[in-house]
Order: structure tokens, then sequence, then C-alpha cells
């Protein structure tokens, strides 16, 4: 495709070869229970695989790493650790590995670690060291954050932002706009860059497709044709110190407030679009963002963090980089190959 | 420098690649689908109850010698101390000497800041978010559950 058509969005995606296979694939072919043309690539599944394992803009991976760090980094300076490091026991409900523990972890532990994690952060974000920094910063920031979700709620604001790193962990994420890159010869798309990003593209939209699956599945259709999104805005603006005029604008009228929760419903569901069709990233990504502001103005609910997660991961900063600013501008001209000149 | 878009010919991803990816989304899956619980991973349950006009809850208050009740200001409390909602919901299932080391903490930290705490009552509430008096609903109906005094819990019944 050539640049001028590509979208703002995953324009890396390109046809990948037919051999790929899932782990597992070869497994059912040996049993002989997949169908020969699965085998051969050309079913869903396939396309899928073809899809994540399509060859990827070492930029894409790059932009998405610089940003997932950054924001791992502004997470882990201002989060409230060592505050919740002096909790009394008896107001401790762990989850996860911290069920191991009958308090939060010491507040030296928690300076520790928040001081490895910061600084990990920040270096993998710069990328020095990346192979090291990034996963390094990750683990650091795993019981931390786990801390913030120990209160007896699990708080999915920072979730995604670490479910959105898992892929890169392993990944060549420092091979360009890094200090790494800087010793080495500039590095050529290929399918080492392309599947992190996309697995993580994955991972954002279902995390908005499951959260209206949930919906579904417990509240059903009565989440949108009840009053349920007045009845939570009325309780939500009760238990704030001043009546909150947004939540009151939307209860109070239930047209609104059935149209509102109909939108947050589609969006949920409909978010995985972007993926089949990354055009719609400019639809579905903005509405997400929309829908994180309202709940913050009517609601007091800070998803800051996963929104900016999901604006990281599914824009593609570099094709919108070459749209404002054109691979070669302001370079000094060089020679021109003669082939060109044609 | 804009690297070439055209990739090296025979360029795969590696089989551990792969293997992660596939193995990475199915937990990720199977965790959203079925609603499990393993953080990081989640089953990513965000409002996803549709609420009723009446809505069930408990409000702790703290009592002075005088027996004047002050709602414990759990906003303006550190960070531990404000998951009060699912503390409260889980109160009663809390052993005695659980319930009586969360009392504890909180009379000792409205204490600190300045509050005087003979004991702590604790209220199961019904608020009907529908009937509105100006902003706000309406007052919510009260049972009194729990007292709590030094180092003691009892049920009110």
């Amino acid at each position: 495709m050539p640049p001028g058509e590509r979208g703002a969005v995953d324009s890396d995606r390109r046809p990948g070869s037919g051999r790929a296979t899932l782990p597992l694939r070869g497994a059912w072919r040996r049993l002989g229970r997949l169908p020969h043309a699965r085998a051969k690539g050309s079913g869903p599944l396939a396309g899928v695989e073809r899809w994540l394992f399509a060859p990827g803009d070492p930029r894409r991976l790059a932009a998405a790493r610089i940003g997932l760090c950054g924001l791992l980094a502004a997470r882990l300076a201002s989060g409230p650790y060592p505050e919740l490091a002096t909790q009394p026991p008896a107001l401790f409900r762990p989850i996860s590995f911290l069920r191991l523990l009958d308090r939060m972890p010491s507040p030296e532990v928690v300076a520790a670690l928040q001081a490895l994690a910061l600084g990990a952060a920040v270096l993998a974000c710069v990328g020095l060291l990346t192979r090291v920094t990034l996963p390094v910063a990750w683990l650091a920031a795993l019981p931390l954050v786990a801390m913030t979700s120990s209160l007896g709620k699990v708080v999915h604001n920072d979730v995604l932002l670490l479910l959105c790193l898992v892929p890169l962990l392993p990944s060549r994420a420092g091979a360009a706009w890094s200090l790494d890159a800087r010793q080495r010869p500039p590095a050529r798309p290929g399918t080492a860059f392309g599947w992190p990003v996309r697995t993580a593209m994955v991972v954002a939209a279902g995390a908005y497709f499951f959260s209206g699956l949930g919906k579904l599945l417990h509240a059903g259709p009565a989440w949108v044709l009840s009053d349920n999104v007045r009845w939570v805005l009325y309780a939500s603006s009760d238990t704030q110190p001043d009546p909150n005029p947004f939540a009151l604008f939307v209860a109070d009228r239930p047209v609104l407030a059935h149209l509102v929760a109909a939108a947050t419903l589609a969006v949920e569901l409909g978010f995985p679009l972007v993926l089949w069709r990354p055009r719609l990233a400019w639809l579905f990504v903005p509405a997400a963002l929309a829908m994180h502001a309202g709940i913050g103005l009517a609601m007091r609910l800070d998803y800051s963090v996963m929104a900016a997660t999901v604006l990281v991961v599914l824009v593609d900063w570099p094709a919108l980089l070459d749209r404002f600013h054109p691979p070669g501008q302001g370079e000094v001209p060089g020679p021109v190959p003669v082939e060109e000149r044609r | 420098m804009k690297p070439s878009p055209s990739p090296r010919a025979g360029d795969q991803a590696p089989r551990w690649a792969r293997w992660f990816v596939g193995a990475y989304l199915a937990v990720f899956v199977v965790c959203g689908v079925f609603g499990f619980e393993a953080w990081p991973l989640t089953g990513w349950r965000l409002f996803a109850d549709a609420r009723q006009a009446r809505q069930p809850g408990f409000q702790a208050v703290t009592v002075d010698a005088d027996g004047r009740e002050t709602p414990i200001p759990f906003r303006d409390l550190p960070a531990g101390f404000r998951g009060d909602v699912q503390v409260l919901k889980g109160f009663a299932d809390l052993p005695t000497a659980r319930q009586a080391a969360v009392c504890q903490a909180w009379a000792q930290e409205v204490r600190a800041r300045g509050g005087e705490v003979a004991e702590i009552r604790i209220y199961a509430t019904v608020t009907d978010v529908s009937e509105r008096v100006g902003d706000r609903a309406a007052p919510p109906t009260r049972a009194r559950r729990f007292t709590c005094r030094p180092r003691t819990a009892d049920a009110a019944g």
C-alpha cells in the first residue's frame, strides 16, 4: 500500500506467509482432526494468525514501548503505594499473589520496589538496555499495582496497562527510537516487530469487548432498557461531597440515560472491529476516550491510564508522524540514484 | 530515517513467539469470557450488574461520649482506608477478632484527626435513589447491625 493511502492506524498490515501456524494447529493436524483447507492456512483462524504474525514497523513497536513505559513511570511516580504500605493489617484484602502476605508490604520494601520499578521504566522508555529494563520495570511494578487492588476491588485502570505491556516484555522493543538503537544499523520492518503491537491491540480491544459482554451476561438487555444508568449516576452523585451536575443532568433525563447506556454497550461490544477495519479506530478510540471522560466527570472515577493505554496502543503513531512530517523532509538532500531521477 | 517497508524474505515469527502469544491470548480470552479473576488477568466486570432504585449498603459512624453520631469520613482518610465499601460488605463474615481490629483501626485514625470515638456503629442501609430531595436521595432507612467498642465487636441484632 502506498504511504499516502495509509490510515493513521495500523498501517503496517501486510499479508504474511500462508505457512504460518498456531502452536496447537500442528497437534490437531497430526491427530487428523483439522480440515485440510485450514491446515493450509485458509480458515478464519489462519487469517487471524497471519494478521498477528505479519511483519511490522519497528517504529510502531518503539512508540508502544515509549508510550506504555512512560505511562507506567508516571503511574509509579504518583501512585499511593507509600500510603498503602502503612495500612492497618485488619483492612488488608489481598488479591492474587499478595494473598501470600498477611498485610501490605512494608514501607521499606515498597520504597525499594518503587525506586527500582520507576528507574527501570524510565530507562525502558528511553530505550536503554531495553531487553532487561522493560521486564524489570514490569515485574517490580506488579506488586505495587496489586497493592492498589488489595482494598477489596480490582482497579481496572492500571490492569490494561500491565496487560498491554506483557507482549512487549520478550520483544525487540528497543530496536528503534531508543538509546540502544543508536549503536546499531536501523532496524527494518519484520515479523519481530508486528506481533507484540498486534497482541497488545487485541488485549486493548478485548478489554472493552469483555466489559460489554459482562454486562450482557450479568444484566442482559436490562442494562440498557431499565433505569440502571440513572440509578448508577444518582447513587454516584449522592456519595460525592457535592451533588454532581453532570451525573444529575443525565440521570434526570430517562431518554438520555438510555441513549448513554446503549452507546456504552455499542462502543464496548463493537470495539474489536478496529482490529478488522483499522480506520474504525478513528470512531472507536475517540468514543472510548469520551466514555472515560464522561465517567470521570459524572462519577469521579479515574480511568485515565486505561484511556491513555488505548491511545498509545491503537493509534499508529509512526504513520501519523509520516503524515505530518513526511520522511526526508528537513534532511540535507543527498545524491539521488539514477533510477529515481527518471 | 524511515525503514524500508519490505520485509526480509523468509522472515517468520519464531516458534516461541507463537506459543507465547497463543498462550497469553488464550488465558486472556478465557478470563474475559468466564469472568475469572486471576489478577492481573481479569474478568472485566465493570458495572456489569443492572442497578435497582432501592440500593442496599452500609454506613459506619463514630459515636462520642454524648452519643452524637458522625459518619466516618473515609474519603478524607489515607488510601489504605478507602476500601470501606468492601470491608463493610464483608464485615458480618469476619471473625470477631478481625471485626474488632477493623473498628480499632478506624477509631485510631479518626482519633488521630482529633475526633472523639466512644464506639463505632455499623448500620445496614437501604437507599431509594429514585426518591429525590433536591439534588440528593431521601435519607436511607437504617438498621443497626454492629456496635464496636475498644477491642470488642458484638452483634446488636
